[in-house]
């Protein structure tokens, strides 16, 4: 009877997990738009890698940069600030039309001067320094910087200058021979790219429908179909692989990874993804002006308990604010963050702390392990005589005055320092914008340097005098890089690769096999 | 009974009208989309761009006159994040949440109203307290523990339910029980004490002494003079589960229902769906309330008299 | 609800106090559970064997005792932070008697009273009453839970507030309904005719009829708000951390059900006794309260 009533019961789903190239994900979030331009979100990042691409690929097999061509096949510098870029020929977009220079000069200019809000503030952080791009020939580009640009590859392999079509995004509201706002925000319901994957169907929040595009200029995708469904509770989404609804989940938490790796069915993949979570300091904040108290909260916080009970050791703890991706650019050597409840304690004397309340903000569930770890660091917070108190809320109060400490996550959104601490840390960024840290010259002097300087050697340095600046008078505190997982059924192989920005769901040729 | 429709209906419009304000007015008090999912970590300049973009910084009183305009005009609006008409995305969740409510609802006048029926008739022996104690482990236990029991037991351990959406008739078997757990607690135990009340009433004793068999007595008299208070009380329940949903087993089984999509947009303030979403839930919860409100009114001569 | 200890009912009948030897033998474990679990949660400082937010990371979910990896002296296992389940337990058991309690107080004054006076005084504040009942019932409950605690920020008292005004419409609905139905009984009738004001109609003959589903609808609406912490927790909208509630303990620590069942199971059976009792004696008081009942 068991064994019947299971038998009719999954018929249907046996049935289609039979087409060995057919494969559903459930992910415990779902984006509610899907255009890589006006995206940097840790749910958005999932989807773009699969359906469009950049001018610049990248080795993701490596955490080395090693650059590759995509959809331009040379590139080269005619002078300091313009690159001419040869593009490749016969891309086709999904809706069946041909790439040309034209659509790549308005995917790029939609960037580089946006006039649609969600475009400015996306682009504002970091692509700041482009003027422009230009039509030569059907087939060629010119890309004008403001400056001398350290970082062009990195910049022009962004998930937010991924290419669009242009006739297809004008013709989608409005006036067909215009682009008008409303013309990005149909594109977000309706995304078309030149990737591997064409999205067929997508339902915000919902679900994401991907097939095989025949038409991919590079080597064709393995999957015929793929559905990335919204599956929000842990133990649906983990049982979804026994009953057979889906191949792959998303977002299992490290006391959940036991429970995987103890089934015959199922088995994990994960990484120490590129991210930190932190916790961010409000400088200005009335009662914790006086550095020494901040610098008294970070050094309470025992990152290694923190890393070996709440993530089984899995996760990084950082002794600054670097990330091994950085390439040349990643300094461990730098001793930014420590542990040291001592000096805590001292500092806190010194400082004259009288016991106030120090409220330390976390969302619900955005964070895995997030309110756990909030709560660890007010027992480590007590220990060295801090009164803290967590404060669970949706809200983001990072641009709050009332804000005293959160907890936040430093994505890195490319491989370089300035694609990490340098977009949430610049002057006159986010963070200062937002009114909890403050720069001043020689700050920002020491972050042109680090930015601009085409000697690495001198980026490297100017990098270690902005960590040493942050040490003094900390806003932030990295406390790890979060070890994430996904489990899937023992028949799937498939890992996040090192070379991606984080959470990249990538099914493209030789990412994944289903045997 | 016309005059009693009319003012049914103009109450009703009323409702709607004070419902709608009130969620726009606290909504806005609560703090903006901005705040919430769109704005973390932009300058102060473009949180204002974005604040420009959504139309969010006009004066409250513009933009709730802009809103009802729109309603009139059979313009819900689009929604902040999803930046599709907020009909579309409430419309097309709420065929999943009806299809869940019906079934629990059936599930649980099946299961429930004879169950406190014997309760009551066997109010002094075992039968009756072993009823009432089944009965009462619905209201126990919170309804996703349940469903996450459920889950786990006919799901990843022996794998003969899906659960996972509205797929199929399977989809629906844990979900309904999960959300009927407490329904069915609540009305067993109001069939039960409205049996009670009418067990002792004369009429049943005079129905007894005309020698009628003591099941039709029960059937006939009894429960049909019970139902008049049962048919508030249910319809009220019924309501009640309409309004709350379910978002909590929405979520365990990703079912793409109503109360899933309210708690998200309120979380996020996405304040077009959230109003089109209470909208429409208000309407269904105001249109059974009304039926039952007639029906009640029918039943109970009373109440029909009175209110002219 | 000294309602049910009122010496005559409008009927004349005495009303005797419900008895030991009344109850059978559900209700009589049911006093006992009761008791037992409002001494545990009064002298919970005195019970509990730890702090109930002490932390120990080094042994997080530790099973109960009897379980391989046991940890001595954390007779219940210890929770995701390393956290002694049954002081937490305990301690929560003493909050959530108190958050119900005050939840189920607070509704039963309001939704009494207004319901109580819209069945009296009947016309444009019936309607009034009635349509702020209709309001309450067509928004659902866990979007208003979120705009109080949005707007007014997340502590114990808003959370009381919170619970207080979940279901006073339900009390209002009720109380009314009776009303409607008890005012036009012959021995109302008769009082007024005999002059009675309406003070006195209303709370020397109306209000001992209406104790019986007053009764159960608080034991319902007690077991009700322990539920709904419980769901508020679910959705991040409980109580703060680490503050332990019967109901935040199985709201956050569901997703150790598969993996760690016990920091679900503990809390959830300590849900489940105490609603247990509640209604089961709710049930009884109705019935030893319902004066057709006793009579026949």
């Amino acid at each position: 009877m068991t064994k019947l009533l299971a038998t009719t019961a999954l018929a249907s789903l046996i049935a289609t997990g039979a087409f060995a190239s057919e494969l559903t994900v459930g992910a415990a979030n779902v984006s509610s738009y899907l255009d890589p331009g006006r995206d940097h979100s840790n749910v958005g990042s999932q989807f773009y890698y699969n359906a469009f691409d950049t001018l610049i690929a990248k080795n993701h097999d490596t955490t080395d940069t090693e650059w590759l061509p995509g959809l331009a096949t040379e590139w080269k510098l005619i002078n300091p600030t313009v690159m001419e870029l040869k593009l490749r020929e016969g891309v086709k977009f999904h809706n069946g039309e041909d790439m040309t220079a034209d659509d790549v000069v308005f995917s790029l200019n939609r960037m580089y001067q946006a006039d649609f809000p969600p475009y400015q503030v996306r682009a504002r952080d970091r692509l700041g320094n482009f003027e422009k791009a230009e039509k030569i020939d059907d087939y060629t580009v010119r890309i004008t910087a403001k400056r001398p640009e350290p970082l062009w590859e990195t910049l022009l392999n962004l998930q937010q200058v991924m290419i669009i079509p242009l006739d297809y995004t004008k013709s989608l509201a409005g006036d067909p021979d215009k682009i008008e706002h409303d013309d990005y925000e149909a594109f977000s319901l309706k995304p078309v790219g030149t990737g591997p994957y064409k999205v067929v169907d997508f339902v915000p929040g919902e679900r994401v429908v991907w097939e095989r595009f025949d038409d991919f200029w590079g080597e064709k995708a393995p999957l015929d179909k793929v559905t990335v469904k919204h599956m929000p509770e842990t133990a649906s989404r983990i049982t979804s692989l026994k009953t057979g609804e889906a191949d792959i989940v998303t977002n299992i938490a490290p006391d959940q990874l036991g429970l995987i790796e103890n089934d015959p069915d199922m088995k994990a993949a994960g990484s120490a993804t590129a991210l930190f979570h932190v916790m961010i300091m409000n400088v200005n904040h009335p009662k914790l002006k006086d550095p020494r108290i901040r610098q008294a909260m970070s050094l309470a916080i025992d990152r290694d308990t923190l890393n070996e009970a709440l993530w089984g050791g899995k996760a990084v703890v950082p002794s600054t604010h670097t990330l091994k991706e950085f390439g040349e650019l990643y300094q461990p050597e730098l001793t930014t963050f420590e542990y040291n409840p001592e000096k805590a304690k001292e500092l806190l004397k010194e400082a004259g702390y009288d016991g106030f309340e120090i409220t330390y903000d976390t969302a619900p569930s955005y964070y895995t392990n997030g309110v756990l770890a909030a709560q660890a660091i007010m027992e480590m917070w007590a220990e060295v005589g801090i009164e803290g108190r967590v404060n669970v809320q949706d809200k983001w109060s990072g641009s709050s005055a009332d804000m005293m400490a959160r907890n936040w996550s430093n994505p890195m959104y490319f491989a370089d320092p300035f694609g990490s601490f340098g977009v949430m840390w610049a002057p006159h960024g986010p963070s200062e914008s937002e009114g909890r840290f403050n720069t001043d010259e020689d700050y920002a002097k020491a972050w042109e340097q680090f930015r601009f300087s085409g000697d690495t050697e001198l980026r490297r340095a100017a990098y270690a005098e902005l960590m040493e600046r942050i040490k003094q008078d900390p806003p932030v505190l990295p406390l790890y890089r979060p070890y994430e997982s996904w489990a899937m059924k023992t028949n799937i192989d498939w890992a996040p690769k090192p070379g991606h920005i984080p959470y990249v769901l990538d099914f493209r040729a030789g990412s994944i096999a289903v045997n | 009974m016309l005059t009693y429709v009319l003012r049914t209906l103009v109450k009703m419009a009323i409702t709607l009208v004070v419902i709608v304000s009130l969620v726009f007015f606290a909504t806005r008090l609560s703090g903006n989309p901005v705040d919430f999912v769109l704005g973390e970590g932009i300058t102060r300049e473009d949180r204002e761009l974005l604040i420009a973009y959504y139309g969010l910084d006009a004066s409250i009183g513009t933009q709730y006159w802009r809103y009802l305009a729109s309603v009139f005009s059979g313009e819900f609006g689009l929604s902040f994040l999803e930046r599709r008409p907020v009909s579309q995305i409430v419309l097309g969740r709420a065929w999943p949440s009806l299809k869940l409510l019906l079934s629990a609802v059936s599930f649980t006048l099946i299961v429930s109203v004879p169950l406190g029926i014997l309760a009551a008739i066997y109010r002094t022996s075992i039968v009756g307290s072993v009823v009432m104690v089944i009965a009462f482990l619905g209201y126990a236990v919170p309804a996703f523990i349940i469903g996450i029991l459920l889950v786990l037991i006919f799901g990843y351990t022996l794998n003969w339910l899906p659960v996972i959406g509205d797929g199929s008739a399977l989809h629906f078997i844990m979900p309904t029980l999960a959300i009927s757990g407490m329904l069915v607690a609540a009305i067993t135990r109001f069939t039960r004490n409205a049996m009670l009340d009418v067990l002792s009433q004369d009429y049943m004793r005079t129905a007894r002494a005309k020698g009628l068999p003591e099941w039709i007595v029960i059937l006939k008299h009894g429960l049909r003079n019970a139902s008049i208070t049962l048919l508030s009380v249910i319809g009220l329940q019924i309501a009640g589960l309409a309004a709350a949903g379910s978002v909590v087993v929405e979520a365990i089984f990703a079912w793409p229902g109503i109360g899933d999509l309210l708690v998200r947009s309120a979380i996020l303030r996405d304040y077009p769906v959230l109003q089109f979403g209470v909208l429409s839930v208000a309407i269904v919860v105001i249109v059974i309330n009304a039926t039952v409100d007639i029906a009640y009114a029918y039943a109970d001569p009373r109440i029909r008299l009175a209110k002219g | 609800m000294t309602d049910v200890t009122q010496t005559s009912s409008s009927r004349g009948t005495p009303f005797h106090i419900p008895m030991w030897s009344d109850a059978n033998w559900i209700v009589r474990i049911a006093l006992l559970v009761g008791l037992a679990l409002i001494v545990v949660a009064l002298a919970a400082p005195l019970i509990a064997p730890f702090d109930p937010n002490d932390q120990s990371l080094i042994s997080r979910l530790r099973p109960p005792l009897g379980f391989e990896r046991y940890k001595d002296g954390f007779f219940l296992g210890t929770d995701e932070l390393g956290r002694d389940i049954l002081s937490r337990c305990i301690y929560g058991l003493r909050l959530t008697f108190a958050l119900a309690l005050a939840g189920s107080i607070i509704g039963l004054l309001i939704g009494g009273t207004l319901g109580l006076l819209a069945g009296i005084a009947g016309g444009v504040l019936e309607d009034l009453v009635m349509g702020m009942v209709d309001i309450q019932i067509a928004i659902p409950f866990t979007l208003i839970a979120l705009l109080i605690l949005a707007v007014m920020g997340s502590s114990l008292d808003v959370m009381i507030l919170v619970l207080g005004v979940y279901g006073w419409e339900q009390y209002a609905r009720i109380v009314r309904a009776e009303v409607k139905k008890l005012i036009q009984m012959p021995f109302v009738e008769a009082a007024q005719a005999a002059g009675a004001t309406p003070l006195r109609i209303a709370f020397r003959h109306i209000l001992p009829n209406v104790v019986s589903p007053i009764v159960v609808q608080f034991t319902l609406n007690f077991s009700n708000i322990v539920i709904l912490e419980s769901t508020l927790s679910f959705l991040g909208l409980g109580v703060q951390p680490p503050t332990a509630t019967l109901g935040s303990m199985v709201g956050i620590g569901r997703d150790y059900l598969p993996t760690a069942p016990w920091i679900v199971l503990v809390p959830a059976a300590a849900i489940l006794l105490l609603t247990f009792a509640v209604q089961i004696l709710g049930d009884w008081l109705r019935d030893k309260a319902d004066v057709r009942l006793r009579t026949r």
